[in-house]
């Protein structure tokens, strides 16, 4: 009942406050590009190159076809590594959650694994497989595997245990019990793993290529770096961004639909 | 009874998973994969001659001073915008992009940027933990309760006492589970700047090893490298249950996941 | 109706795990005995506190009792044993908890519905029967709503007829309609004595509240503070079919509410 009652009094100054605030948003915007555009002109383009340059470089990559060839090779590995980790990252916990003197028993070495800088692992691995794909896999389904075990756990842990036990009156089978009941109480607490996941698992396999790789978004970031091409550092970093963004946006449009059944308020927002 | 059962599993796991390693170094070779034993003593070895407690303060190093350069612009920002929240709002998709973006990414450009020293680790830490301290801190002064600041204010208070009194007691909590958030990403960010190029810290260490066909010292770097990211966060964990031992446990699970 | 009691509790004990190092705990409940008819509706009337869910939760098996025992139809029950514990022993006894459980992911259809899919009887004459359940108390119009759509009495009836739907010979109620106002209690109780009366089930209904113990049931039982015990039993021979919104009116129920309360202090 509040909330109509503010909503009533703001009626006018909300299209006012949403006006400045856009318009901030644009001029904030146009002023990074400035300041882009100025430092390129005074620091020297080995330091920045200039904006419309690094926009002319992502074009002809484009059309050369290298941005498409570099994207598919970052995206494939990511999706690859997040569907392994992802798959073992909810199995986990589900088997665990039937033996819960195994849980307690391997927790901790769970908890300090994660302690384990993965990305160190990736000379090593280097020496294993040579420059490939497999390095880069390794570390990113590693990268996804805790996150997405991290928020399952939590999310199995915080079902709710009265709606189990209404469910075992009821009748419910042990799988029914999981199918439904866990799996569905589940589901935020997974989505906001993807949500985290997902972009994080295209991040690491970029920073993966800056490390090992012949290919790649990252591959192209760190080899421009290595020739001192900072128009190619510039753009190779623009496309990264725009695409773990896009990532990102994706999974936030998916999520909306499976979660039609939630109360607004309860999104689990950052 | 139960602690001790626990207790004892947990042991009986520790015994398979080092048999486990041990038989694993065995059948491929500890050319591959070196042996428990022969990681600890080396590891040992390099602590005791000071070569893994030097690099490892130069990464310890790179990652506190990025993340006071990053957090502490990060805890401000809230509080001087508290009063602005037009600027807030304009700011938001600046900052939710900033978060979402791969800061990881922009290694070589600060490498490019600061060169193979310090400078650019620092850089790459405090742009990782700036925003996710940014985030954190912006949730604990937005969470506070305007129902308190106008009882201060009846009481006389003026707007750097609320500040001080109410405002910030509200938001510690918040603002340590950001920074607790952040320690593993800023460790981690180092050691990720040095292993693309560096000539110290224990990223170096690893990539030196690994060039060097000597896999013993690079497991030994690694672990190093994990005890001091477990070391952090048992470090902040008791920070801030000792600061905040007036609170029922809070459940900061912003951001999951190493 | 037999003359031997369908359920019978023996000398019902409880008391909680005590933590390591300590005492052993108090007995929450102890020497608990009473026992219920088929097609009786028993009121429980007790001060609010742990005491009357642990006695409904350890009937319905979803806790394990600490001493006596629990007759089922002649059955005893092993519930001594957290691991030989039958949850609404095999769909025999329905259990209305205080929060009504919806599951939220699911619409008002489908979680009146959900014992019933459960039990694979899901066919169109279960589905009729809930649906006429749905009209009953008032909820013709919103199958399609999510429970966070509902209001808070919306929910409790949905709770309410979704055990009712699958049909167990017992059912259990914990303070139902303590969380609604006056206005939709009535309304609740009046709803259930009408639905109870096309079926007959037996019931036992659990109420911090004297006047809704004698409107409803046909017999009161009053718990004593802890250790929990039956301090005292009450016949209501108030003639049904019962006006409950009216009942202050009904003859009798000031003498049965006096001589209840007074013994209560």
């Amino acid at each position: 009942m509040t909330e109509l009652a503010t909503e009533a009094r703001s009626e006018s100054p909300d299209v006012s406050r949403k006006a400045i605030v856009l318009g901030g948003r644009v001029l904030l915007f146009l002023l990074l590009l400035l300041g882009w555009e100025l430092s390129a002109r005074r620091l020297g383009s080995i330091f920045f190159a200039p904006p419309l340059e690094v926009a002319m470089r992502i074009v002809s990559l484009a059309q050369s076809g290298k941005l498409l060839e570099d994207v598919a090779a970052t995206l494939r590995v990511s999706a690859l590594g997040f569907a392994i980790a992802g798959v073992a990252g909810v199995l986990l916990p589900f088997l665990l959650r039937r033996s819960p003197r195994v849980t307690a028993a391997v927790e901790p070495y769970i908890m300090a694994s994660m302690g384990i800088p993965k990305y160190a692992l990736a000379p090593w691995l280097i020496l294993w497989f040579g420059i490939g794909d497999l390095p880069k896999l390794v570390v990113v389904t590693l990268v996804v595997f805790y996150i997405i075990f991290i928020t399952t756990f939590a999310g199995i842990r915080a079902v709710d245990r009265r709606l189990i036990d209404m469910a075992r009156i009821a009748g419910a089978g042990e799988t029914r019990i999981a199918r439904e009941i866990i799996w569905k109480s589940l589901l935020p607490f997974f989505f906001t793993g993807l949500k985290v996941a997902l972009p994080r698992a295209v991040s690491a396999t970029i920073v993966g290529e800056f490390l090992v790789a012949t290919e790649g978004v990252g591959h192209y970031i760190e080899y421009s770096r290595q020739i001192s091409d900072t128009t190619g550092v510039f753009a190779g970093i623009v496309v990264a961004v725009v695409l773990v963004l896009g990532v990102n946006a994706v999974v936030n449009t998916i999520e909306r639909r499976a979660l039609r059944w939630r109360p607004v308020e309860r999104d689990m927002k950052l | 009874m139960n602690r001790w059962r626990t207790f004892f599993d947990r042991l009986i796991v520790l015994i398979v998973i080092l048999a486990a390693w041990q038989v694993g170094s065995f059948l491929v070779g500890a050319y591959f994969f070196p042996s428990p034993g022969a990681v600890a003593l080396r590891f040992v070895a390099q602590v005791w001659n000071g070569e893994l407690i030097r690099h490892g303060g130069y990464t310890i190093e790179e990652a506190l001073i990025g993340t006071l350069v990053g957090g502490v612009p990060a805890v401000l920002l809230p509080f001087l915008l508290r009063r602005q929240p037009l600027l807030v709002a304009i700011l938001d998709p600046f900052m939710v992009g900033g978060y979402g973006a791969p800061k990881l990414a922009f290694a070589p450009l600060f490498i490019l940027w600061f060169g193979i020293g310090i400078e650019s680790k620092i850089a790459l830490v405090a742009s990782v933990v700036f925003f996710i301290v940014y985030f954190n801190t912006l949730s604990g002064v937005r969470a506070l309760d305007p129902k308190l600041v106008q009882m201060a204010q009846l009481a006389g208070a003026g707007e750097r006492h609320v500040a001080r009194h109410i405002v910030l007691p509200a938001a510690v909590p918040h603002i340590l589970a950001g920074f607790r958030i952040a320690v593993p990403y800023a460790i981690g960010g180092a050691i990720i700047a040095e292993l693309i190029s560096s000539n110290r810290g224990l990223g170096y260490l690893v990539q030196t090893g690994a060039m060097n066909f000597d896999t013993t010292s690079v497991f030994a770097a690694i672990l190093m490298a994990t005890l001091i990211v477990l070391a952090a966060n048992w470090l902040l964990n008791t920070a801030e249950r000792m600061l905040l031992h007036w609170r029922p446990p809070a459940d900061a699970m912003l951001d999951p996941g190493n | 109706m037999g003359d031997a009691p369908l359920l019978e509790i023996k000398g019902l004990g409880k008391r909680f795990p005590g933590r390591l190092g300590r005492e052993p705990s108090p007995w929450v409940i102890q020497d608990l005995s009473f026992s219920v008819r088929a097609g009786e509706f028993l009121t429980i009337i007790g001060p609010s506190g742990a005491g009357k869910s642990t006695l409904l939760n350890m009937i319905a098996q979803i806790d394990t009792v600490s001493a006596g025992e629990i007759v089922f139809n002649g059955e005893t029950v092993k519930s001594h044993d957290a691991r030989t514990l039958r949850p609404g022993f095999d769909r025999r006894i329905g259990y209305v908890t205080q929060d009504d459980n919806l599951l939220p992911w699911r619409t008002t259809v489908e979680n009146v519905l959900f014992p019933i899919e459960v039990q694979g009887r899901l066919n169109d004459a279960t589905r009729a029967h809930a649906d006429t359940l749905i009209r009953a108390v008032g909820l013709a119009g919103f199958e399609r709503y999510y429970p966070h759509e509902l209001s808070g009495g919306m929910r409790k009836r949905a709770a309410l007829i979704r055990t009712l739907a699958y049909d167990p010979p017992v059912i259990l109620m914990d303070e139902p309609f303590a969380a609604v106002d006056a206005q939709t209690r009535t309304q609740l109780q009046a709803d259930l004595l009408k639905l109870w009366d096309i079926g007959r089930k037996t019931i036992i209904f659990v109420t911090h509240d004297i006047a809704e113990a004698i409107a409803l049931g046909d017999r009161a039982l009053v718990l004593s503070r802890q250790p929990t015990r039956i301090a005292a039993e009450h016949a209501i021979p108030i003639p049904r079919p019962r006006n409950v919104q009216d009942m202050l009116a009904v003859d009798g129920f000031a003498v049965i509410y006096q001589r209840i309360r007074a013994a209560i202090q």
